[in-house]
């Protein structure tokens, strides 16, 4: 049996490029809020969905770019709803990390129904950023895999230099570095947990917009991405965002291999398990710190 | 502190004889279906509160005891062509010991780092009902599941009712057991734990020995129930891992009052027939129960029933004004 290399790689890669920009948005929130969201799959969704009702000729048809820019623009005030109606009234509970899992979880929710309630049970499938396939270094992969795969460095790149040399995000970065600290000299806190939020949920709306051209979209659409950037978020470690652009990689190229080998219902128990031992044995992730 | 939401006496043998003599009384099989079900449900919420409520720990894979209850009997009677009612014995088993395995990594572990290792190990079970099609029925659930027969008599006979009985009488025994694990040695040490973990733990509570009980004794009556469930309905689905379930018994528990031992009994009677009668409203029932569950937790984060309670003793107080007692605040728990 010959292996195919290059295409386990660039699967991995699509689909590491998707989970980095869903595990990142998941990690940005937990450092600074110290929440996990789990209405962050839906946001994907509804990115995808929106995207399609913008762009496609059975909804409005104003082309594909309205649709991304749209959907983006659509999550980032959705990131804003649920961070004022589902986390911002329970922050000063002292479980809010558990109250914050049942919100978010409701929420998520009462919003894939909403989906199904607005685009029905039929499958969808958006047009594709470039129609195509391209051949560089000799691998065949579809044009549009090829944006995926470049376009999700430079965003996260962007992300990464906007945290770091802006006001703003080194405000961001005060907090999650210490929240009373922060307060103290002035930062806006509850604007900058919001600004988070809403961060975090338009890049999961455009990797929702994305994958829409790759798979169907469906109302669950985006709890399967959603638990693997659990997975990245704790591989890579809590608190860092560098290890979890890493880590999205790791089990974006893990998940590939293991798929070509084993299948994709055995993948998904070989993630599962990963993620128990490494919940086991190193809790801080491969790159956080204790 | 208050952790125990009790009904009067009267009031409990009152609604124990009515649920007697439905069964008498009632002919619809609908309203007997729908009690069945509420009945099992309460067993999952009232055990699933052992953990997320008395004990405090942020146990999200406790619907996948109940999946693996059901799935459990299903396999070991349709599959293995065991006697049926081997079925929910070995359910309670299988339940409990996942549970215990399941414990292992939450001891270690804290916060929302227990979230997702209770959430995963359900996600994992899943994948792996999933993959073995051959014997779980894959996507399509197990289907077909031998209904219960006791020495050759069916408990599918005269309409379902001795399914009723069983069912009641799991409820019943359940709930007088929880009753005493709640006030045995573990359950004061594990409130002990939740409200104060480095004071009890300094008062001699062992940490991880009451964690691995707790999840154990939360573990054999949610399996049973999965498995008299599995052989009710006749089938073990992959849903029963699903989202909804677990927000489905979470707006069960929410709705009663975590850290309460009758809230969420209550809560899932309530909730099954308020959830039945949407049923016609299709997806607003499930956006209606979204809402709720963030509106309880946000304005009545003890429970829909400590709202009954409150209003019965301000109703109380103003009709004895001569006697001074505070009403006293129960802060939320979790």
């Amino acid at each position: 049996m010959t292996v195919d290399v290059p295409a386990i790689i660039v699967s991995g890669v699509v689909l590491a490029s998707l989970y980095a920009m869903m595990a990142t948005g998941l990690a940005l929130v937990w450092n600074t809020l110290g929440i996990f969201n789990f209405a962050h799959g839906i946001f994907m969704t509804l990115g995808a969905y929106i995207a399609w009702t913008i762009s496609d000729e059975a909804g409005l048809g104003w082309g594909l770019a309205g649709g991304f820019a749209i959907a983006v623009a659509t999550m980032i005030g959705g990131g804003l709803a649920t961070y004022g109606l589902l986390v911002k009234p329970f922050q000063n509970r002292k479980d809010i990390v558990l109250v914050v899992v049942m919100t978010t979880l409701a929420g998520s929710f009462f919003l894939e129904n909403t989906g199904r309630l607005i685009w029905g049970p039929r499958l969808k499938q958006l047009q594709r950023v470039v129609e195509g396939t391209v051949q560089p270094l000799g691998v065949s992969i579809s044009a549009h895999e090829l944006v995926i795969i470049i376009s999700t460095p430079l965003i996260l790149l962007a992300l990464y230099a906007f945290l770091r040399w802006t006001r703003t995000g080194s405000a961001i970065r005060a907090i999650a570095q210490n929240q009373d600290s922060a307060l103290l000299i002035g930062i806006n806190v509850p604007r900058l947990y919001a600004l988070s939020f809403a961060l975090s949920a338009g890049l999961a709306g455009l990797a929702g917009a994305l994958l829409g051209g790759i798979r169907f979209i469906v109302p669950n659409m985006g709890s399967e991405p959603l638990l693997k950037a659990f997975i990245v978020v704790i591989f890579g470690g809590l608190g860092s965002l560098g290890g979890t652009i890493v880590g999205a990689y790791v089990i974006g190229l893990i998940e590939s291999t293991s798929t070509y080998f084993v299948g994709i219902y055995w993948t998904n128990a070989v993630m599962f398990a990963i993620f128990i031992f490494i919940l086991i044995f190193r809790p801080t992730g491969l790159f956080g710190r204790n | 502190m208050k952790t125990l939401v009790r009904p009067p006496v009267i009031a409990r043998a009152l609604v124990l004889i009515a649920l007697l003599a439905v069964p008498l009384v009632v002919e619809d099989q609908y309203i007997r279906h729908t009690l069945v079900v509420a009945m099992l449900y309460a067993i999952v919420a009232a055990n699933w509160d052992v953990t997320l409520g008395f004990a405090g720990i942020f146990n999200f894979g406790h619907l996948a005891f109940f999946a693996l209850g059901a799935y459990s009997a299903g396999m070991l009677t349709k599959k293995f062509g065991f006697p049926t009612w081997t079925g929910i014995p070995f359910a309670a088993l299988v339940a409990t010991i996942a549970s215990l395995i399941v414990c292992l990594p939450v001891l270690r572990l804290k916060g929302i780092y227990v979230v997702l290792v209770t959430y995963a190990f359900s996600q994992l079970c899943y994948q792996v009902i999933l993959n073995q099609t051959e014997y779980t029925g894959g996507t399509f659930g197990l289907v077909l599941v031998p209904p219960l027969e006791v020495f050759g008599y069916s408990f599918r006979s005269a309409g379902n009712i001795p399914y009723y009985y069983l069912a009641l009488a799991l409820l019943v025994v359940s709930t007088v057991y929880l009753h005493f694990v709640i006030r045995s040695n573990l359950g004061r040490s594990i409130i002990a734990l939740r409200d104060n973990e480095a004071y009890a733990i300094s008062r001699g509570v062992a940490l991880a020995r009451q964690r691995f009980l707790t999840f154990g004794a939360s573990a054999i009556f949610t399996g049973a129930a999965g498995g008299l469930y599995a052989q009710y309905l006749r089938t073990a689905s992959p849903d029963m891992f699903g989202f909804a379930f677990v927000t489905f018994t979470l707006a069960m528990l929410l709705l009663g009052g975590i850290g309460t031992m009758w809230g969420p009994i209550i809560g899932a009677f309530v909730f099954t027939f308020i959830s039945e009668a949407m049923i016609d409203l299709k997806e607003w029932r499930w956006l209606i129960i979204g809402t709720l569950i963030v509106v309880v937790l946000r304005f009545f984060p003890a429970g829909l029933l400590s709202l009954v309670e409150q209003i019965g003793e301000r109703l109380g107080r103003r009709l004895q004004p001569a006697a001074p007692v505070p009403a006293p605040e129960r802060p939320g728990s979790g």
